[in-house]
């Protein structure tokens, strides 16, 4: 179990090494400067340098200690990804359908399927909550939600 | 002092104006709703709204985002006392003896502490922030690139060493925020970086979008099938005015708590979530009796409750007389300041004298606004709670993609929510803690164009920074916060997750 434990905190470490040697490559493609004039990429790979050295003191710890490092309990990996994904798919269709469809979908599908809801009253909450956020918002706060080819 | 004293009079005639009361009426009571719900904090409701306060006066939409900080902290005492469920990070200590405190039936206690405390404390961030802003304010004209770049330092460095994990995987995550919130245009020489050919990113990451994710969204998904509905005390809630031998108890902890908080609340970085900690570890430890902390002590409910109202007092210091965000929530009220044509900095109050004293007068009011409002109020708080956090929840969801689109009417924004709140996830279930990374995010850009000038205006010479006083002396203590872990195996920060 320990083992596994350093090893995810390792890969970790890791990832970030890998983070911060990215910064520096990209940093130094920019332009480093030099230090009577800083280039564009001059915080990037100081940063970038940081991060590698830090990440590595990480790694030193992550071996050296029988701490668990994982700081919440068990996710539930499966309704995270769908969340997600349907969050995503709320921006791509955001502007093309319009706000009270788009958040209409978004909403059945979170409250009826990720929540485990009745699908009737996941539907009737749904429609509710949508027409109702967009009076509140861009009726009565007049914040510019997107309309679609519907026209709301 | 009586010239300070002439200008906050003439604050509360621009406060006591009855559209400012209206506006500072609506921002508390915001405030306080999003401070009793879990997930959506006073960052995400000021973004939010900050698109409905354009049509406004400037005077008046500050005077409603600040209502909502504070009111926030209200807010937040009454899920950690109610449900043992902290509706604001900043009230996580409460939970631990206000929830013991109401399953012993003095839940009306615990709440009335909470709320007079907060009143207590609120008042005395406010006197400091009325002494202290316009002299921080004189003082800081002194100040050049070199001072701004070493405060901000000192800043990240305060921040990491009270960490309550790692302190090198909190520089990580520091350098990490300074890292994204440099993407975008060169400040100097306008080249592209890091925008992969996006115009979107060509301003850089928003902090609204990146709030919202880490924080927002990222809470509900940690908590997606976990928490159902709210085990709320059903019971009606008696005796809000907390007794004799209560108010005895209390007393020095909220002197102490507001102490605490407002000084801590000045350092850049530090917000009102780590000095909450930091009071309810004092009390323990200066208590005759400790092992009642944890168990229902009203010291532990009226120590963190001060503490945090006075924070927040202290942050609006660096904001209003420096122009240096320490919080997410005040860098979106330093954008709201320059969207609203002002230029925040030393040279706001004597510029904007009306701006500066009216919201620190309607600080006041709405403090006690919220006193007032705040205990007969509950009833209707506990009636939200019992809403099942499945509903709650996608709303949540919903307000944040809103407000990340809402900022500049782009989806992109929404992008970048959904990505940093799955970063956010991945952050907490490997043990990083994302307040540093919000906080460097903020200053990373502001921190960069004051290394550059300085290092032209000293030809590239870094020992610009050793050679000015005020900048050394921030080097200096930044660096005794840098070493000293190394020769202690004791550190502050490491010592208050034992509290959690």
């Amino acid at each position: 179990m320990k083992k596994t434990k350093t090893i995810t905190a390792s890969a970790g470490a890791l990832f970030w090494v890998a983070v911060g040697l990215l910064a520096c490559y990209g940093a130094s493609r920019l332009g480093l400067g030099n230090v009577t004039d800083p280039g564009a990429g001059f915080i990037f790979f100081w940063s970038g340098l940081v991060l590698v050295i830090l990440a590595l003191i990480v790694l030193a710890e992550s071996i050296h200690s029988s701490e668990d490092t994982r700081g919440t309990g068990q996710l539930n990996w499966t309704k995270i990804a769908l969340v997600l994904l349907s969050l995503l798919l709320y921006a791509f269709f955001l502007e093309r359908l319009g706000f009270v469809l788009t958040t209409f979908v978004l909403l059945s599908f979170l409250l009826g399927c990720i929540e485990d809801r009745n699908w009737v009253k996941s539907l009737g909450t749904a429609g509710a909550a949508a027409l109702a956020s967009y009076a509140v918002f861009e009726l009565w706060l007049q914040i510019r939600l997107p309309k679609g080819f519907f026209g709301f | 002092m009586l010239e300070s004293l002439t200008s906050l009079f003439y604050g509360f005639t621009i406060a006591l104006q009855p559209h400012n009361l209206f506006y500072c009426f609506i921002g508390v009571t915001m405030g306080t709703l999003v401070g009793v719900l879990p997930g959506i904090g006073p960052t995400a409701t000021i973004a939010l709204l900050l698109p409905a306060t354009f049509t406004l006066n400037p005077i008046s939409a500050i005077i409603m985002l600040s209502g909502i900080c504070y009111g926030a902290m209200y807010g937040g005492s009454t899920t950690s006392i109610l449900l043992n469920l902290p509706g604001e990070a900043s009230s996580v200590v409460t939970c631990f003896d206000g929830y013991q405190m109401a399953r012993q039936g003095r839940a009306g206690a615990a709440l009335g502490i909470s709320a007079f405390g907060s009143f207590i404390a609120g008042t005395f961030s406010i006197f400091g922030l009325i002494l202290l802003a316009p002299t921080l304010a004189d003082f800081a004209v002194k100040f050049g690139p070199p001072e701004y770049f070493a405060l901000m330092v000192m800043g990240l460095t305060v921040v990491a060493y009270l960490a309550r994990k790692s302190m090198a995987k909190a520089l990580m995550m520091a350098i990490l925020g300074i890292l994204l919130g440099c993407i975008g245009l060169d400040p100097i020489t306008a080249t592209p970086r890091f925008t992969f050919g996006m115009l979107e990113l060509a301003d850089g990451i928003g902090i609204a979008p990146v709030v919202m994710g880490l924080f927002g969204i990222a809470e509900v998904l940690e908590n997606l099938g976990v928490l159902s509905k709210a085990d709320v005390f059903a019971e009606k809630i008696k005796g809000l005015f907390p007794n004799r031998e209560d108010w005895k108890r209390s007393i020095g902890p909220l002197a102490r708590g507001s102490l605490l908080g407002f000084f801590l609340g000045l350092l850049p970085g530090v917000g009102a979530i780590v000095p909450q900690f930091l009071s309810y570890a004092l009390e323990k430890k200066l208590s005759r009796h400790p092992e009642r902390f944890g168990n229902g002590a009203i010291e532990g409910v009226a120590a963190p409750e001060a503490c945090n109202n006075a924070a927040v007092g202290g942050t609006f210091i660096p904001l209003l007389s420096l122009g240096i965000p320490s919080t997410a929530m005040t860098a979106i009220l330093l954008g709201a300041l320059m969207i609203y044509g002002l230029t925040p900095g030393p040279l706001l109050i004597k510029n904007s004298p009306d701006l500066f004293w009216g919201v620190i007068a309607s600080m006041y009011i709405g403090n006690l606004m919220l006193l007032i409002l705040n205990l007969p109020l509950i009833p209707l708080w506990v009636r939200v709670l019992q809403i099942p956090y499945s509903y709650l929840s996608c709303f949540i969801i919903l307000f944040c993609l809103i407000g990340a689109y809402s900022l500049n009417n782009s989806t992109t924004d929404i992008y970048v929510a959904v990505v940093f709140s799955f970063i956010g996830l991945l952050l907490k279930k490997f043990s990083f803690e994302p307040a540093p990374l919000v906080l460097a995010f903020v200053l990373g850009p502001l921190l960069e164009t004051a290394l550059r000038r300085s290092l032209i205006l000293s030809d590239g010479s870094v020992l610009i920074f050793l050679q000015r006083p005020i900048s050394a002396a921030f080097i200096l203590f930044s660096v005794v916060v840098l070493v000293a872990p190394l020769f202690s195996q004791i550190r502050l920060g490491r010592g208050l997750s034992e509290e959690d």
